[in-house]
């Protein structure tokens, strides 16, 4: 299989990245929290999640991170390089939720030899932003 | 909060706790299982063949995974103390009831291979005067965890903030 990379030299500020969707299922909410070594029960049992106050079980942390990670560099190809995250977080994922992931490139830039894009980005479900914030990623020039 | 705990709080600032050892060095079949829920095609984590001819020379672990390696083992329990953690349950026992997650950011520096032991430290960097909230009323929290690798690297730093809150009513 061949993969594609994004070249800094083509890339602009205000430049949309493409959208994606993914049906979080309870499934999901499961294999990412074990995946991700989270054993809190408000992560895959659902009275243990009613009893803190939750209508269902729902995503973890960690996992928000590795869907953003995974967003960016399926976008960028496996030679555009994460740098930094930073999330915000807002509304929890719940099974049956549609998480859809965005971003726009806010800032392009060098730093020293390193050629960077500033992405923000924005995950959403029905009930409003999941979570938002921006990442640093390096990309690889034509040069 | 009674001025009491809020200085009690503020001299933990500076608290420091590790380095705890990652329980597994970082491996493949943990960099498949993440792959897999994440659903995260990149070849870096999963085609040998691939990652051979990359800048790496060889696999890498997703670096969002660093904290999957360091996390606590469900069995048997282990005591792993944690500034934060006590900085939420003092105020817990003062009366704020509610904690949520309010923002998180890691930077890397170094990537991850398999055969890499990792340990953490976490420090507790800060804790804000009282702010009120769509939520309520609390104080945000913020700790910060220091990943390094075998060689003493720096693989990643990870600030993490909770609002420990009175719900508003």
């Amino acid at each position: 299989m061949s993969w594609k990379s994004i070249y800094w030299d083509d890339v602009g500020e205000d430049d949309e990245l493409p959208t994606q969707t993914r049906e979080i299922t309870r499934t999901t909410i499961v294999a990412t929290a074990i995946a991700t070594r989270d054993f809190t029960p408000v992560h895959h049992d659902h009275e243990a999640a009613q009893r803190e106050g939750a209508t269902d079980i729902f995503l973890n942390i960690l996992s928000t991170g590795g869907f953003i990670g995974k967003y960016l560099t399926d976008w960028s190809g496996p030679e555009g390089e994460l740098k930094k995250i930073t999330i915000r977080l807002g509304a929890t994922v719940f099974p049956g939720d549609i998480l859809t992931s965005g971003g726009k490139i806010a800032k392009k830039y060098t730093d020293g030899d390193k050629h960077l894009v500033d992405v923000d980005f924005n995950f959403t479900v029905p009930m409003g932003p999941h979570a938002w914030g921006t990442a640093t990623v390096a990309l690889p020039t034509k040069g | 909060m009674s001025q009491d705990v809020y200085e009690k709080l503020q001299a933990m600032v500076g608290e420091e706790a590790g380095p705890f050892e990652a329980p597994n060095a970082v491996n493949e079949a943990m960099i498949r299982h993440w792959c897999e829920a994440m659903e995260d095609g990149n070849p870096l984590y999963s085609d040998e063949e691939y990652a051979k001819k990359s800048k790496y020379g060889g696999v890498i672990a997703p670096p969002q995974m660093v904290q999957a390696y360091c996390m606590p083992p469900l069995w048997p329990k282990k005591e792993m103390p944690d500034p934060q953690a006590k900085a939420v349950q003092m105020m817990h026992e003062a009366g704020y009831h509610g904690v949520v997650a309010t923002t998180t950011s890691q930077e890397y520096f170094h990537p991850m291979r398999p055969g890499d032991r990792l340990s953490y430290k976490i420090q507790l960097v800060s804790v804000s005067p009282e702010k009120t909230t769509r939520l309520g009323t609390g104080h945000f929290i913020t700790s910060e965890y220091t990943y390094i690798n075998q060689n003493g690297e720096v693989v990643c730093i990870q600030p993490f903030t909770v609002l420990k809150f009175k719900p508003a009513m």
